[in-house]
Formats: structure tokens, sequence, C-alpha cells
């Protein structure tokens, strides 16, 4: 829209907007982006004309005014309505819900004359002119001239998707214990459309998906449909991507990992996801949280966006079934690793580590529905079978040289926390860290209580702890972002000491 | 003041398309009519690739609906007829009160008729094939074969509409009220009987102090 700013002509030219659809020469189909040669082809040309004519001899009256300002209404809703009926419309619906795996894109071009049709491309193309408006000073006149026929694009070709098999497909929308969250990480990769999905119509958009071929009577109706298509390849091609990278970072066997849907990267909105017909019912396999342990585990690189798209969301406990309180609940957690962010042994009470943070951090918010619910999410997840997947906590950014400095804390707890480290890690999105980053920024300071501190520590020697090792699924971090992280996760901690000072001193204190 | 009549193309369509067929094509007309604040809602059909446009008006919403269906009870009871819908819009006269009328008169200004085919039987196509005991295909190919004309027709009422809607402007009375639909309407319903199909609309239009659907 930058363009339209800059057109400052006089009211006697022309206005001149045309579309343009931008693809790929088919000859270069395969070749690198940077090598491709696009061809340009205007699919809709708008005018919109000012014709000045001679004064009026009769001076204006105001009923004159009020005729042209209705009919100026009508003449804006009648080119509204018609944008959506033009074929160019159809093009551009497919390319806001495939996104990066449309190989065409949409531009405009607004100028103040333009270089006629081809004779060809005349003949290809109707014209619609919307009848002018008179106004005083002259009448103001829009025509439309379009393509009519855009098959021979073969748009419906230009999704570079292969048919993939998802070998390690999360679940079904149902069942899906991430779906929650995914209302909430997509909200900003998706576009304003996309949305019965994230507007919380999930089961009204999963029921479309199993009932698709079924007259729906409903309205409002459920934007991805018909607009939205290839839906297998596409998703199939966004979860191989977004598994590559996953699996980049693990150095374990695990196959199974939690596959992000959610992840906000390059995928199409979250309805095109499930509802492509490669959806598998697959459960996620949970990792296991006996895994490799080890004191070193980069953390999630909270500022990090490169990470923003090779992460999957966070834990599905935690999002599951507040979608408002995610962002706190997901900080919370990150808040509860803190503490605990030295050991080296992985628990699995996943239950009892959510219940007792939903109690420590009662007073903060709202999480503990969230953490009460989650620990039943995860057990429901551990059912899946399959720890090779780190747990999808968010984990510490804790420097190894800074672990070593807690001499006090418990072995077990320092393998906790790794592995809780390695798994949220795995799983944080920038926009919930974000959020979380922000949240203990604006809190109180903290006392620093070392004692209290390790009281906290050990009573939470049974807190869940299904984190795999991490350390070597974070080895492209850089030691400078896990030190910021870090410090971010002290502060953390501290917060997290003083709610849990008057609670857990006792108790530590015996198990101390 | 002459009162614009519209004939929409006649559509042939199933019974499980009526809702958002009509729905489809009463929204648009009326989007055109609402002239006052309106927030738009793009729409997308189920059945088909068409986007049509909302008022956003959920009062108004409420209102097709409840015609749709009343006109799906009207087609399921007479299932042989052609059905038509009529949407009116009229301004309120206030007249001198006679002897044997009332005070309230209305001046019809536009009218807009939106026939409807609805295919025998409401199940559609589906039946026929079931019955011959041949493979489904060939009922599903003319059936995709049938959506796709119904979706170019659907394209072509609703250009039919924009067209009509720019072209007569001149007879528009002045805008009453700017908040949602601007000036009254009515929706009717009527079905190809023999001979009283014209006369159904001839008579509503010669009524007074109707009571139905003054916006």
């Amino acid at each position: 829209m930058d363009s339209l700013s800059f057109w400052n002509r006089t009211l006697m030219e022309p206005m001149i907007i045309d579309i343009i659809l931008v693809r790929e020469s088919p000859n270069s189909s395969h070749t690198m982006l940077s090598n491709d040669v696009f061809t340009e082809t205007v699919v809709e040309r708008w005018i919109v004309q000012h014709e000045s004519q001679s004064q009026r001899s009769t001076p204006p009256q105001t009923s004159d005014y009020k005729k042209t300002y209705k009919k100026s209404i009508i003449l804006l809703r009648s080119v509204y309505s018609m944008l959506r009926l033009l074929p160019a419309y159809k093009a551009f619906r497919k390319k806001s819900s495939l996104k990066q795996s449309c190989n065409f894109d949409i531009n405009y071009k607004v100028c103040s004359f333009s270089s006629p049709f081809s004779r060809d491309e005349e003949h290809s193309m109707k014209k619609y002119s919307f009848v002018p408006v008179e106004a005083q000073q002259g009448r103001l006149s829009v025509s439309v001239i379009y393509r009519e026929d855009l098959s021979d694009f073969n748009l419906d070709a230009f999704v570079s998707c292969p048919l993939e098999i998802i070998t390690d497909y999360v679940g079904s929308p149902l069942t899906d214990p991430m779906r929650a969250f995914s209302i909430r990480e997509n909200h900003h990769s998706a576009p304003s459309r996309r949305h019965s999905w994230t507007s919380g119509g999930l089961h009204r958009d999963v029921s479309l998906l199993h009932n698709h071929n079924q007259p729906l009577s409903g309205s409002p109706p459920l934007y991805r449909s018909p607009y939205e298509y290839s839906h297998s390849p596409t998703d199939a091609y966004i979860n191989k991507n977004q598994n590559q990278r996953l699996t980049s970072f693990q150095k374990t066997s695990s196959e199974d990992l939690l596959s992000p849907p959610l992840s906000s990267s390059p995928s199409p909105s979250p309805p095109t996801y499930f509802s492509g017909g490669n959806i598998q019912s697959r459960p996620v396999s949970i990792p296991h949280p006996m895994m490799s342990r080890s004191p070193k585990y980069l953390s999630p690189n909270l500022s990090d966006p490169s990470r923003h798209h090779s992460l999957p969301p966070l834990s599905p406990r935690n999002t599951k079934y507040d979608p408002s309180s995610h962002e706190s609940s997901s900080g919370i957690r990150s808040m509860r690793n803190t503490p605990i962010s030295l050991g080296q042994k992985v628990s699995r009470d996943a239950k009892e580590d959510s219940g007792r943070f939903s109690s420590l951090l009662s007073s903060s918010s709202s999480p503990r529905v969230g953490f009460s619910r989650s620990s039943s999410r995860l057990s429901f997840q551990d059912d899946f079978g399959d720890c090779d997947f780190s747990c999808p906590f968010i984990v510490d950014d804790v420097d190894p040289p800074d672990m070593q400095m807690s001499p006090n804390l418990d072995a077990r707890n320092s393998s906790e926390v790794s592995s809780q480290t390695s798994s949220t890690a795995k799983k944080s999105q920038d926009a919930a860290v974000g959020a979380l980053v922000h949240m203990l920024r604006t809190a109180p300071p903290l006392r620093q209580d070392s004692s209290c501190y390790n009281s906290s520590q050990s009573s939470k020697i049974e807190m869940e702890g299904e984190i795999g090792a991490a350390s070597e699924f974070f080895n492209p971090r850089k030691t400078s972002d896990a030190l910021e992280e870090l410090k971010t996760y002290k502060e953390m901690k501290n917060l997290l000491l003083s709610k849990s000072n008057a609670h857990m001193a006792g108790k530590g204190k015996i198990e101390n | 003041m002459n009162c614009e009549v519209c004939q929409l193309k006649e559509l042939d369509i199933e019974h499980f398309e009526i809702r958002e067929v009509l729905r489809c094509i009463l929204h648009t007309v009326l989007f055109h009519r609402a002239l006052g604040l309106v927030r738009p809602k793009d729409i997308d059909l189920e059945l088909f690739e068409i986007t049509y446009v909302q008022c956003g008006d959920v009062e108004l919403e409420r209102k097709i609906d409840e015609k749709i269906d009343q006109f799906i009870d009207r087609v399921e009871k007479h299932p042989n007829k052609k059905n038509q819908i009529c949407l009116s819009f009229y301004e309120v006269k206030n007249k001198q009160a006679t002897w044997f009328t009332n005070k309230v008169e209305r001046l019809y200004w536009e009218q807009w008729y939106i026939n409807l085919n609805v295919a025998q039987h409401p199940k559609g196509i589906s039946g026929k094939s079931y019955s011959s005991k041949v493979v489904v295909d060939p009922g599903a190919e003319s059936r995709s074969a049938r959506r796709a004309a119904l979706e170019t027709s659907l394209r072509d009422v609703l250009f039919q509409i924009i067209r009509f809607v720019n072209e007569k402007k001149d007879h528009i009375p002045p805008i009453p009220n700017l908040e949602g639909v601007s000036f009254p309407y009515e929706i009717t319903i009527s079905s190809s009987s023999d001979s009283a199909f014209g006369m159904d609309m001839l008579k509503r239009m010669l009524q007074t102090g109707h009571p139905t659907m003054l916006s």
C-alpha cells in the first residue's frame, strides 16, 4: 500500500491499479529461486477516473450531494462485492492459505498509465464498467478489465510439496493435546481468515473435517473451505521440514518427536494442517524422561528468531485447556524449571510436579488451573508411550559452568532440570517466551535466599522431569545466549523462591 | 415512483443447497441496499468456491434464516413446483385514513425475484443411483458437473445483482435509516401454482398495513 501514498497525480489522470500474478517460468520450475525467471501477468486492471465536466449552471443543492453520496455508497459496495467474484480472488485465497508453499505471488502496481494489452490478452479478458457516479465537478468512473480464466496458469499445481508420509504425526485434532496450544501459537502466523481455528472453533473445524463431504448449512462458513486445497501435500511438507529440523537437534535415537503441528513457522494455518488427508491418528511418542543425562544443555534461545521455526511449541500440558493463560502457564513452568536447573536425574512424576506448582504459583495468576489440568494431560501423553523425546517443558538456559556453581543442589534435582531444560528448549516458542520474559521482568525484585532455595529444591525431588537429557540437543546454541537466558531464569527462580518460601520451608528443612 | 423489478436467473438446486444459495443471494442484495454503516463480513460458501459479503448485522441474519426456514418448509410441502422468493423494498407512506384503509401504505420501489427450481428428490441425484444398482461413480460425476454448473450460475446471478444495482440507482428513495438495512424490506415466498403466481405478488403490493417485516 505504500505505492498508493506516492501516487499523487492530479484528478485529471486516471489511477490504474494492476493486479499482477507472478509465477516462475515453467521451464525453470526446478531451479533455485534466485535463478528463476518470473513471468508477470496482469490478471486484473482497475481504472479509476474522474472525468471533469464543466461547471453546472444550477448551483448545487443539498439533495444533489445526498444523491451523489448515496450512489457512491452503492458503487463502493459493488466494487467490494465484485472484488470477491473475480477469478483473481481465488488465486489470492489460495495464496493466503498456502503461504510459503505457494510458488506464485500476487502483486499490485499503481500508476497513471499502463501498457495496453496485447491482442491475445484482450481476447482473454473481460471488461466491466461500473456506472459512473455523477458529482458536481464531474463524474467518477470505475472499470475493471479482468482475466476470466486463470486455469492456464495452473495455479493448483503451484504447491511445491511432494506427498510425504508423516511418520511421527502428533495425532488427530480430537486427541491432540497440543491443540489448544496451537490456537495461541498460530495467531501470528496465520492470516486473519484462518480462524475458525484460532477463534476457538476447533471443534467445529474438526467436525467439518469429518463431515467434509456432507452438505453443511451452518453459518458462518468455515473459512478454510473450499479454498484450502492440497492439504495433504502441504501438511506433509510442513511436517517433513519441521521434523527434519527437530531431528537435527536430537542426538538420541528418538524418532517419535512431538512433531510440531503447532509451530508457527512456515506452516499453513492449523485448519489446513488438520484437515489434510494425511492426518493420521497416530499417537505421538512421548519422550522418555530417562534419556541421556548430561549437565550440559543448551537452553532455548528465547530471543533467537531462528529457533522460532525449529522448535516445537511449548508443552501441551501448559496450554491444553486455557489458551488465555497459556503464556502465563508457560512462564510459570519455566520459572519452575529455574530452581531445579541443576539436576542430573530425571524423574517422571509429572503429576506431582504440576500439582506442586499449581499450589506454588496459585498466587501469581490463573495458571493453577492450567497446571492441574496439564498434569492429567501429561499422564495422557505418557500413555502414548515411548519416551524418547524430551519433555516439552521450557528448559532453563543453564550454562554448564553455572550449574556447577550450585553445589547445594541435590543431584536428582539437577537431572530433573536438565531434562526439563532440554525438552523445554525444544518446545519453547518465541511468543510464549517473550511473554514469560516480560512477566519476569516486571515482577517485583525478590530476595535471594539460598537456604530457602535448597529447601524448595529438595522438596521438588519428585517433580516430574520427563525431559530427556538436553545438552546435546542444543549444541548449536551459543554460550552467550545461554548466559542471557540464565539471567532470566535466575529471576524466575527468585520469584519462585519468594512464593514458595513459606510453603516449602518446613518441608525442605526436613529433607535437607 | 416506479418499481424496478429484477428477475434473477433461475437456478436448479438440490434441497441441501437451498440454504447456502439463498443466503448468498439475499445477503448480496441486502448488502447493496444497506447504505448505512455496515461491517462487511466475507462469507465463504461451503459448497462452492464463492465468497459473498454480509452486512454484519445479526438481526438481519436471523431474519433471513427464518425466511429460509420457511422457504424450505414450503418446498417440502410443495415439492414439484418452482419456488420463488421475492425481496421487496418499499417506502412507508402515511396516508389519510379513510373508512376502509389504514393509515400506512407501502410503496414498493424495488423487487427482486429469486427463482429456484428445487430438485425433486430431496436427497439429490443419489436416490436414482441407488435404485439403478450401478456403480455410484456415474452419479458422482454428474453431481460434480451439476455442482460446477450451479456454481457458474450462482456466480452469474451475483454478477446480475451487481449489474442491476449499478444500473438502477435513480429510483432509490432517500435513505430513511442509516442503521442496518436502510430501507424497509419484505421477503415473501411463493410457489408457481397454476395461475396465481403473479397474482400473489400483485396482491401483496396492493395490501396495506401488512404487519410483516417492518424493519
